[in-house]
């Protein structure tokens, strides 16, 4: 059906795109520049409580009991709940549905909820959580993955079968141990990755209400409406239909709203329970607990290689610190080895990944979801290759290029590829040619590429029906309303939307006003995660668009009694191509179509086409289509106080068509910065009693205005069949390259190879120091020499 | 947060009269200024006053005068962004403008004062968590130690391994400022490198010898200091925000090419600003030249026992000293 | 409780609150001036950045009571005191925010751009560096900050009649331009 069709790269009308690839201010811009969006915490409800959550002191205990009167008999108090008010458990993903919203006899980490308190006021509430009195009995804690791995006893969730692993995937393609084996050029390193956080600006809120008919109401700051309705239902053992979602104005989410959250389970219960409307908003310091960050990783990888710098096999092996929670941990570990596939052609690939359970706060998808971590690791050991050939770093890049419409390794399916693009617009932007290896010490290029999903066709639940549905509603005024079930989590979903219907209907884009995110109202779509929100909604819209189109253009047709195909709609008009005369407002034409047919509207959807390996987990990693980022970094190293200052990051990025060249840019430049910090000052870590080191937002850094580098966003265009005119990912892929790329112009700067994150002071005076010792040893040793060309 | 009684006295006596007396349990009391430090502390229950005595009510601690020995005087109350943004001082003391301009944000020096950043509590995790018990807090044991210890001290720490967090701090006691403290038996004066104390030495809880019914009313800058060159140097891992991961407060009289008289404080490396007394001694008599930056840092970090995670602050110090004798010998 | 005297946005307010209650929660609980956001509560991010007699503060870290007799202005007072002042629209940092793409998920920008406007009441042609360091106690998650600092250059640049500097994406030409273009997109 529709919702499978190709729309084509193409303009819906003859004379090209009038609203496409035009950098047009965002549909909520203004209501955001002069503070009347409103976001969850913003809303305030009459008679409204307010809710708090008590959290675990240990890292891992048996709750013994939980004694809650004193609480309740506090005046001001409403209600308190505890796990026993809602023991169902629930995962976002269905299979490993490990979660309770409020714990059910044993707590797993630092900040884990105890029970929640409703009151008067926050003070209230929280001078009533200080009443409840739990008794706790310890159990080992588990802080070192490696530990987790090897001991599994106590288990942090009892009745798994295989100790405190969580998940493991090992999948290999093709003669790997051959490959390696007959490899002239072998490099092999260990290379780890710490933990991250999304730390989206607004923290997490919830309100919720529960009308005398019954209906419940949640508002929340998630970017999955769509789960935590079905979330909610499971948990609460409600039906479906009495639960309305909604996802006002979000502050930022990057990932870490995408699981269901305690907070909307709470605001619920106690809503339920009070009969009043339930407000809760964490604090800072319960973001960084709910956390579902970046997943810590310990990678050991090997790459055999030609002479040329050919890649002939990969073989990688990675410990996943997962946390105290499944979260997506499946996806996680798939992922960990089912993205690294491209933008290279490698015959041999194996990776062997296990995700275990420590009690810490629990990991999750983080931009980039899974795949940063093995991509720093690949592309700082593609650097090492290209110096043991002796090849220019792009150029081993370029000479390693899958190409585009072609399969991976692993089976996937690629279709435009702009990588070269991506590299030559780096290699230019960045005068690579003359500047890289010949800067003075202590400065330095580095290059690193990537690629990413747009979307995936793995549903996390698994059924038949759109992934993506859009409904349009004309009205008389000639105003077109959108209700789509896409959580706009501040990319601008909803503006493509609006110009994607604009461009359409030939409508001015302020005449075409978008609702969504509310279970109520809009089409059911699956959430704002793994970069699918522009492709499978943009598709959805140009389906429903194109059934209203016909709907319209067959009045006007027979109105004016010419053929359907002369019938022309543009920026708000409606004319004879033939006989530019006759001209109507679009408002005319609607009103036509009105009397023509019946109430207008239209509904439109998408569903990924069969992708994927024949293989267990084939699917998972499938994509429609894949985005490709190159980024070249210039850094300073300070040798006095190993401080690294990243000058400019040049990132080219294949994005399909630029919908909107202006929001492109902005994805491609919150990603860049987003990995730019991650690898500079970010680090979420626990002290050694699992407590979090620093839960705010002055001791996790992130970067500043003046922290940030000149980042340039250099936009590549391939055209994808598969995507909306065209469109592929904007909002993760730019992120990966540019952590390695930090490390690899480190290399250059001062010959220093940067294996662990983050790159902090103290990591960089220690490698010079090491570097300045191993010179002092062997003062006329001259380094090793290249094999193949000639550097 | 808790709530407080605020009072608002209209004069500095009315102040100190809203202090608890002595023998008085202190911590019911705090005394409030720009507020930037204390409001954090209070939302974290670090501490929780049952009063709060507001400064910005009491008029003529603001702003600066010279003295009659030739010397300037600042009140205690003059906000950071007033130093920062003083073109007479950036002239006459630029050591201290810089360091002014070296702390936080521009919002919070728009509302922090002098006296507050000198009194600002410190900034160690452990310490700011409610959930971790530790020594600075009343409790038994400085978790920095054997723990995560990145940010903590190399010079002078023990039993309590903080850092002093100000950034003005250092400056002072490099210009040889004299604090003003005014308390029921009327006002004192105690040098800066006097005022604060080491765990070692004072109580592991407090970091200067200001008493529970005292404020810092003033701070004198010696007069002659104009003809000094002097600078104020801070590497932190965010240039806004942070607080100093390492910092160098350097003057020198010079005559000619060589040092006539030299102070040397670090910030960040040690409970208190720390003083380098014998290098100072050291630079006396010598040309900046490559020898005299590495003795200079040699010594300087001579007593340096770093913890398991910082001793990277013992090259980045050294380097700072150096950067900081290179931009005065220009 | 304890009644404040506030002047927020030109109006004089009477209002009653608790003693501890900063001027954030005055604002944003009491008064329903919800545009100032609480993004840390402890001074660390800037998203309650609101001006004091002209002067970026944090909502966050001072006391309402301490606010009395003092000029507050939030976010929501910036297009009314532009309309007051003859202007069309919302102000100029409001527009050349929405304009530039700076305001992706908005959360921190009413913080964002009540900083920009203290910096150019100050100094209406400031350079990339002053910006940025006017805007350095201010967190952005989403935009790495270049399309904020490019709105800010905007404003700078329409109020000087000069052209702005180009961004990357489209060289040579000024992508923000008010007029529009001849044609559309190409095929």
């Amino acid at each position: 059906m529709a919702a499978r069709d190709n729309h084509g790269v193409g303009s819906p009308w003859k004379d090209g795109f009038k609203v496409i690839g035009r950098a047009l201010p965002k549909e909520d811009g203004l209501a955001k520049a002069t503070g009347q969006a409103i976001y969850a915490d913003d809303i305030q409800l009459p008679g409204m409580l307010h809710a708090k959550i008590l959290r675990s002191p240990h890292a891992h205990a048996r709750i013994v009991s939980i004694d809650t009167s004193r609480a309740l008999a506090l005046e001001g108090v409403h209600a308190v709940i505890t796990g026993e008010s809602m023991p169902i458990r629930y995962g976002v993903i269905p299979w490993t549905p490990d979660e309770n919203a409020l714990a059910v006899d044993k707590v797993r980490f630092i900040g884990d909820e105890v029970a929640a308190v409703a009151a008067v006021d926050e003070d209230t509430a929280n001078e009533a959580l200080r009443l409840i009195e739990v008794e706790y009995e310890p159990l080992h804690a588990y802080l070192d993955p490696r530990e987790a791995l090897e001991r599994s006893e106590p288990q942090i969730h009892e009745g798994k079968k295989a100790g405190n692993v969580s998940k493991h995937v090992g999948l290999d393609f093709g003669p790997v141990d051959e490959n390696l084996e007959k490899a002239e050029v072998r490099v092999e390193g260990d290379y780890v990755f710490h933990g991250s956080t999304h730390a989206p600006i607004e923290p997490h809120c919830a309100v919720a209400q529960h009308a005398a008919d019954g209906l419940l109401t949640v508002w929340s700051s998630t970017q999955i409406t769509h789960y935590v309705h079905r979330a909610l239902a499971r948990v609460l053992e409600l039906p479906e239909s009495r639960i309305r979602v909604i996802q006002p104005c979000l502050g930022g989410a990057f990932g870490g709203k995408s699981d269901p959250f305690a907070l909307e389970f709470c605001v619920a219960k106690l809503a339920m329970i009070t009969g009043r409307p339930v407000k809760m908003l964490w604090t800072r310091e319960e973001v960084f607990y709910a956390h579902r960050g970046r997943h810590p990783m310990q990678m050991h990888y090997v790459t055999g290689a030609d002479r040329d710098g050919r890649v002939q096999a990969v073989d990688a092996k990675i410990l996943i610190d997962g946390g105290s929670y499944s979260s997506f941990g499946l996806v996680t570990t798939y992922y960990s080895g089912q993205l690294l596939t491209g933008p290279y052609d490698f015959p041999a690939y194996r990776f062997d990944s296990t995700r275990v359970f420590t009690n810490k706060p629990p990991c999750g998808p983080k931009r980039g979801h899974g795949s940063v971590q093995p991509r720093f690791a690949f592309e700082v050991q593609f650097d090492q290759l290209a110096e043991k050939v002796g090849v220019d770093p792009i150029e081993i890049r370029r000479r390693n290029f899958q190409g585009d419409y072609t399969e991976t390794v692993n089976g996937q399916r690629i279709t435009s590829n702009g990588f070269l693009a991506c590299l030559d617009q780096v290699e230019e932007a960045s005068d690579w040619k003359k500047r890289r290896g010949k800067l003075p010490r202590g400065r330095g290029l580095g290059v690193a590429g990537s690629m990413y999903i747009s979307g995936t066709n793995y549903a996390v639940y698994p059924n038949k029906m759109p992934q993506a549905g859009v409904q349009l509603k004309v009205d008389r005024s000639g105003m077109v309303m959108v209700f789509t079930g896409g959580n706009d989590i501040g990319q601008g979903s909803n503006s493509v939307v609006r110009y994607i219907v604009a461009e359409e209907l030939g409508l001015r884009p302020e005449d075409v006003r978008v609702k969504a995110a509310d279970t109520d109202l809009c089409p059911v779509d699956l959430g704002a995660y793994s970069s699918r929100v522009t492709f499978m909604v943009g598709n959805a819209t140009i389906d429903a668009c194109r059934k209203l189109r016909k709907k319209i253009t067959q009045a006007v047709a027979q109105e004016w009694e010419i053929p359907q195909a002369r019938v022309f709609m543009g920026l708000g008009e409606v004319f004879d191509l033939e006989d530019r005369e006759k001209l109507i407002s679009t408002r005319e034409a609607f009103h036509l179509a009105e009397e023509h047919h019946d109430t207008l509207g239209s509904t439109g959807s998408y569903n990924t086409p069969t992708l994927g390996g024949d293989y267990r987990g084939g699917t998972i990693g499938a994509s429609p289509a894949y985005s490709f980022t190159a980024h070249v970094v210039e850094a300073t190293v300070d040798e006095e106080t190993g401080r690294i200052t990243v000058e400019n990051c040049w990132i080219a990025h294949d994005c399909g068509r630029a919908l909107n060249p202006m929001l492109v840019a902005g994805q491609m430049e919150g990603s860049a910065y987003m990995g730019l910090a991650e690898a500079l000052l970010e680090d979420h870590r626990v002290n050694r009693f699992g407590l979090h080191a620093g839960p705010s937002l002055l001791d996790y850094r992130l970067p500043t205005a003046v922290d940030t580098p000149e980042l340039h966003a250099l936009i590549v265009e391939s055209l994808d069949p598969e995507g909306p005119y065209g469109a592929k990912e904007a909002g993760e892929g730019p992120l990966h390259p540019s952590i390695p790329a930090i490390s690899n112009a480190v290399f250059d700067a001062v010959g220093i190879r940067l294996t662990e994150l983050p790159f902090t002071p103290g990591k960089v005076l220690k490698a010079l120091e090491e570097q300045k010792a191993e010179k002092q040893a062997s003062p006329g040793n001259p380094s090793e020499q290249p094999i193949g060309e000639k550097a | 947060m808790k709530s407080f009684e605020l009072v608002m006295p209209k004069t500095l006596d009315e102040a100190i009269a809203a202090l608890p007396e002595s023998g008085q349990p202190t911590e019911r009391v705090r005394v409030l200024a720009g507020g930037q430090d204390l409001l954090g502390e209070m939302k974290e229950s670090l501490v929780t006053p049952e009063r709060v005595v507001n400064l910005k009510t009491v008029p003529g601690i603001e702003g600066h005068e010279p003295t009659a020995e030739g010397g300037l005087r600042i009140g205690a109350l003059t906000r950071l962004i007033d130093l920062e943004r003083d073109e007479g001082l950036q002239g006459s003391h630029p050591m201290l403008v810089e360091a002014a301009a070296a702390v936080a944000t521009p919002q919070i020096r728009s509302m922090g004062t002098l006296g507050g950043n000198l009194c600002q509590r410190p900034r160690c995790f452990y310490y700011r968590n409610p959930h971790s018990p530790c020594l600075k807090k009343g409790g038994t044991e400085c978790f920095s130690y054997g723990g995560l210890n990145k940010y903590n001290a190399i010079l002078g720490g023990g039993p309590s391994y903080i850092v002093h967090p100000s950034d003005v701090a250092p400056a002072l006691v490099s210009y040889d400022a004299v604090f003003t403290l005014l308390g029921p038996a009327g006002e004192r004066e105690v040098p800066a490198d006097s005022f604060f104390t080491l765990p070692s030495s004072g109580e592991v809880t407090r970091e200067n010898v200001l008493a529970a019914n005292e404020i810092v009313t003033a701070v004198t800058l010696p007069a002659g200091r104009e003809a000094w060159k002097a600078t104020y140097l801070k590497v932190r891992e965010r240039d806004s925000f942070d607080f100093a991961l390492s910092a160098v407060a350097l003057a020198l009289k010079m005559n000619g090419d060589l040092i006539e008289q030299a102070r040397l404080t670090l910030g960040g490396v040690a409970p208190k600003p720390w003083r380098c007394t014998s290098t100072e001694e050291l630079l006396v008599g010598r040309k900046i030249d490559e020898e005299t930056c590495r003795l200079a840092g040699e010594d300087a970090l001579r007593m340096a026992e770093p913890l398991e995670q910082n001793g990277y602050k013992v090259p980045m110090t050294q380097g700072l000293i150096r950067r900081a004798l290179q931009a005065l010998a220009s | 409780m304890r009644v404040l005297h506030l002047c927020v946005n030109g109006d004089r307010l009477e209002v009653a609150a608790p003693p501890h209650w900063t001027l954030l929660e005055v604002l944003r609980y009491k008064l329903g001036l919800t545009g100032s956001k609480q993004g840390c509560d402890k001074g660390d991010c800037g998203a309650c950045t609101v001006l004091v007699d002209g002067k970026p503060v944090l909502a966050c870290l001072t006391l309402a009571a301490l606010s009395e007799g003092r000029e507050i202005t939030t976010i929501e007072g910036l297009m009314p005191a532009h309309r007051q002042a003859g202007g069309e629209g919302a102000d100029p940092v409001q527009e050349a925010f929405d304009r530039c793409g700076a305001l992706q998920c908005g959360f921190c920008q009413p913080g964002m751009m009540l900083s920009a406007r203290a910096l150019l009441n100050d100094n209406p042609t400031p350079s990339p560096a002053e910006i940025k360091h006017a805007l350095s106690g201010n967190l952005c998650r989403c935009t790495g900050y270049t399309q904020i600092v490019q709105a800010v250059e905007l404003c700078v640049a329409e109020s000087t009649s000069k052209k702005p500097r180009s961004p990357a994406w489209a060289p040579g030409v000024n992508p923000w331009s008010r007029a529009e273009p001849a044609s559309g997109g190409q095929d």
